[in-house]
């Protein structure tokens, strides 16, 4: 009983929120009669009333909304245009789904004897069938039938829609119907009538009303519900989500400040290393950081709930669904109190109704069947949440007949989906995840139960729009497992940190499957594309240069290394030029002027306070899929390596503020047939650097403006110049200072004086000559 | 109590006044250099100028976006004004500097060569672009004359960027 109530609260709620949003709607649609995403806005509203009330077996609610569901079928499908006659119907009969569901969340049930739908069904009829014309409206559309009135059904009137004269006619009538009872309950009834009418104004939500019913046992079961949601209210505040939000964003620049605070704690602590104080702070900072993180997830669990919530939806319609088909089916649920973020609790029903209904529908055998099979009669369907890391996973698993990759992979060749070579080089995997495809959804019957070739691309729509990653698994005979991974929030996120040559990017955790090595030889060319063989898998692969158009200056090293993304049921493989770890980040908008760059979802600001981009998965794997076709990872690798092969071919920095210096070491060089570049001091030698191309660099230590220890910390910021030879010449030769030079990043240590013999060697050695 | 009022009344006025007159004669300016040229924009476009930083690279957008950068917390657009006017690219040097300016309710920096003053210039003195200069994106608001007989172009700060040509237009 309980639980039906709180499903029933869930529908009513769910309902009443679609609603309002529909009355929008379908006023927008008045004025762009055209717009296609918005009919079918509309019409998954319809659709969705009409399958939760059959459900919960509201049989009048589901015959009208059906009528609805027809028309705006014909009009999205562009057979029907919305005229404003039209339009007038639709809207009369959603003002009766209104009343209808008013009258279910006051009595429970839908029986509304005074709420007349033949009318407007007949319309809706009409409209479908071509033959509707506006001289058929009636007197009382949209108006108030006075008749229909009586203090039994009072609760479901909306009365704050009333002029003050249809009000008075309405209070008129019914202290008439009233003079058959007692006196002074009309009054009562009346004013308690009105006090709620004020109430409503007031906070615009009522509880279940009092019902003047005959049954005693009747009322005080009310009374009871009333109370406990009473009590229970007293117990709960109800928070505008924009609250939470906001106090979201805040925490996202909190958790900036603590990032940036670890960084410099770091900082100093290398800088400062044995002083006390460092204690303290190290203190200070790992509190802070602790309470971010706490107040952090605290936040997020104030927007979670519990996944029970739509999984308590499911008992009834496996059980429905299974007496309609004829088969036997148990459902287990499990992990129905892990949370998740209301805003992906939302999204999340639809796909799981689709795929539940889908295992009864295709997976499970009819009994004779699974008997004849030496299965038991009764088919199982799993329903299992738990939290992995920063996901939550959602498992639904059959004991039905699976699925046979070469079945699909056929299938998909005729329906035009892939081609014959293509299915050939599939793994079942790849095959499974055909389903998903649009267009090839098999089944096309209108019925209450599957939808009108709502297909599970829709499924993997709505989990893309979550970040979500699809995985299927499935044994032939044996039954199908489908894994959902969803990220728990989507404002702070986990983020892979990557760099594509030199550039950074944060790419959402979520969407890492892993990251693996690879060597050069591991790519294989299929049909002119570049693919990885990933254990049982072959994955495209793309450099993630070549999708941002990013100059490669970086030579290629003897392992690639490649994260595979996953989005929905996509995965493919990204050459990176290096992994630089993983960071909670927070996801900052790039602006007006800036925002919706392909394959950019926006930035955070690091612990440094650099600007990183984040990945937009999905953009990312549509730019991936063309750069894909056009251009071979193996091409890619090859730009960045020119040749270098004579000493000509060779770049040479002098570092030294002694003229007298630079000319020994010039002298010396030039026997060895390179190119000489000289700068005076660290701060010259930096921007020289950055605009020519050099092989190797000899730095003497002191020098003005930037000394040769602080120009080497500098070079090696860089990822470009990770593996310049640095090479240190100086005059200061005491052990710490060749541990400094090491420190810093110095490849080598040349004391004064020295043989130009020795220099000449050291050279060659680091240029490989 | 009227009296009272006329004070108000008549203390507002001499507020008001002088400011008006100024607004009617003068334009207050911030010059700058950008290759050759000294350009210039109203003071108050202006939301703070500050010493070159380290900026984020951005993919697919004209070369003169930079990139983008932190400014305490927010994430700014970044444009080289040298490739936007078309001049020779040159190095960051001590002198460059990055104005950040309100456009269409949206902070973006722009980076310039050096400043050169502050600039109080009678309307009288700014006369409509020539015909000479090539201004087909709406960029100049006007040329002026100043009295060292300097002559400033001057920008009209909404149309130095728009997003229509920043970011490629996909399905």
């Amino acid at each position: 009983m309980d639980d039906l109530q709180e499903l029933l609260e869930d529908f009513l709620v769910e309902a009443f929120e679609m609603i309002e949003e529909m009355d929008q709607d379908l006023v927008e649609l008045e004025n762009n009669p055209d717009d296609l995403e918005l009919l079918n806005k509309i019409f998954r509203v319809a659709h969705t009333i009409k399958g939760s009330g059959s459900f919960l077996n509201f049989d009048k609610l589901t015959h009208l909304t059906h009528h609805m569901e027809a028309v705006l079928d014909k009009a999205r499908k562009g057979e029907l245009k919305i005229t404003p006659e039209i339009m007038d119907v639709i809207l009369e009969s959603v003002d009766a789904m209104k009343a209808i569901l008013e009258y279910i969340r006051d009595n429970g049930d839908d029986s509304s004897p005074d709420i007349d739908i033949e009318p407007i069904v007949k319309k809706l009829d009409a409209i479908v069938n071509g033959n509707f014309s506006s001289s058929s409206q009636e007197e009382n559309a949209g108006g108030i039938n006075l008749d229909e009135i009586t203090p039994d059904n009072l609760d479901e009137l909306d009365l704050s829609d009333l002029s003050p004269e249809e009000l008075d006619k309405v209070l008129d009538k019914l202290v008439e119907d009233m003079n058959t009872s007692p006196e002074e309950e009309i009054v009562e009834e009346v004013v308690e009538e009105e006090s709620k009418e004020k109430e409503k104004k007031e906070e615009k939500e009522t509880l279940p009303a009092k019902e003047p019913s005959k049954e005693l046992t009747k009322e005080e079961q009310k009374k009871d519900l009333q109370k406990k949601i009473v009590s229970t209210k007293e117990q709960t505040i109800r928070v505008d989500v924009k609250r939470l939000d906001q106090l979201m964003n805040l925490i996202g620049e909190l958790v900036l400040a603590k990032n940036r605070l670890i960084k410099i704690y770091n900082d100093v602590e290398e800088r400062y290393e044995g002083e006390k104080f460092l204690e303290e702070l190290n203190q200070v900072v790992s509190s802070i950081s602790i309470v971010t993180t706490d107040l952090q997830i605290a936040v997020m669990k104030t927007r979670m709930l519990p996944i029970g919530k739509v999984f308590n939806k499911f008992p009834r319609l496996v059980r429905d669904l299974a007496r309609e088909l004829g088969k036997k089916v148990r459902l287990i649920i499990e992990g129905e109190d892990t949370e998740l973020d209301k805003s992906i609790i939302e999204e999340i029903g639809d796909p799981l109704v689709h795929m539940i209904r889908n295992a009864i529908d295709h997976g499970i055998e009819p009994p004779e069947e699974r008997r004849k099979l030496g299965k038991p009669e009764e088919g199982t369907i799993w329903l299992r949440a738990y939290n992995e890391g920063n996901m939550i996973v959602i498992e639904i698993k059959d004991d039905g007949r699976g699925m046979d990759p070469e079945v699909l992979k056929r299938k998909a060749i005729e329906k035009g989906i892939i081609t014959p070579q293509e299915a050939e080089n599939m793994s079942d995997k790849e095959a499974f995840m055909l389903i998903f495809k649009p267009g090839f959804s098999t089944a096309s019957k209108i019925t209450n139960v599957s939808g009108r070739g709502v297909g599970m691309d829709v499924v993997k729509t709505n989990i893309e729009k979550l970040n979500g990653i699809i995985e299927v698994d499935s044994v032939l005979g044996k039954g199908t497992t489908f894994k959902l991974k969803i990220p728990l929030t989507l404002a702070i996120i986990q983020a892979l940190l990557v760099a594509s040559q030199e550039d950074l990017f944060a790419v959402p955790l979520s969407n890492v499957i892993e990251t693996v090595r690879i060597v050069e030889e591991d790519i294989y060319t299929i049909e002119g594309r570049s693919v990885l063989k990933l254990r049982d898998e072959v994955l495209p692969l793309v450099n993630m240069a070549d999708i941002f158009n990013i100059e490669k200056i970086l030579m290629p090293e003897k392992y690639l290394y490649v994260v595979i993304l996953g989005l929905g049921a996509t995965k493919i493989g990204l050459i990176v030029d290096r992994f630089i770890g993983q960071e909670e980040i927070v996801i900052k908008s790039l602006g007006e002027f800036l925002k919706g760059l392909p394959g950019i979802a926006g930035a955070t600001i690091r612990g440094d306070g650099r600007v990183t981009l984040i990945v937009d998965v999905a953009s990312l794997m549509k730019l991936a899929k063309d750069t894909h076709n056009k251009k071979l990872v193996t091409d890619s690798l090859k730009e960045a390596k020119k040749k270098k092969e004579k000493p000509e071919d060779y770049n040479v920095m002098i570092v030294d503020d002694s003229a007298m210096d630079r000319k020994i070491m010039r002298e010396a060089l030039k026997e060895l047939g390179v190119n000489i570049i000289e700068a005076k001091d660290g701060l010259e030698a930096l921007n020289m650097l950055k605009q020519n191309d050099i092989d190797a660099m000899l730095i003497d230590i002191e020098m003005p403006r930037m000394d040769g220890y602080t120009l080497a910390q500098e070079i090696r910021k860089y990822n470009k110049y990770r593996k310049l030879p640095l090479i240190a010449v100086t005059s200061r030769a005491t052990k710490a200072d060749r541990v400094r030079g090491v420190e810093v990043g110095m490849d080598e240590y040349i004391t004064k004086p020295y043989t130009k013999e020795y220099l000449q060697n050291v050279i060659r050695r680091n240029l490989k000559l | 109590m009227g009296g009272l009022n006329d004070i108000i009344k008549k203390q507002q006025e001499s507020l008001n006044k002088p400011q008006e007159n100024k607004i009617e004669e003068e334009e207050q300016l911030v010059g700058f250099i950008v290759g050759e040229e000294e350009f210039a924009v109203p003071i108050l476009s202006i939301q703070e100028i500050i010493k070159p930083i380290e900026w984020t690279r951005v993919p697919f957008v004209p070369d003169y976006v930079l990139g983008v950068f932190n400014l305490r917390g927010n994430v700014l657009p970044l444009i080289d004004l040298r490739k936007k006017f078309n001049a020779p690219s040159a190095e960051i040097d001590e002198n460059t500097r990055f104005i950040v300016m309100k456009i269409k309710g949206e902070d973006v920096a722009f980076v310039i060569d050096r400043l050169t003053s502050a600039i109080r210039i009678p309307k009288k003195n700014i006369l409509p672009p020539p015909e000479t200069y090539s201004n087909e994106d709406d960029i100049i608001a006007g040329v002026g004359r100043l009295n060292d007989g300097r002559i400033i172009t001057i920008l009209k700060v909404d149309n130095l960027i728009k997003r229509e040509e920043i970011i490629p237009e996909r399905d």
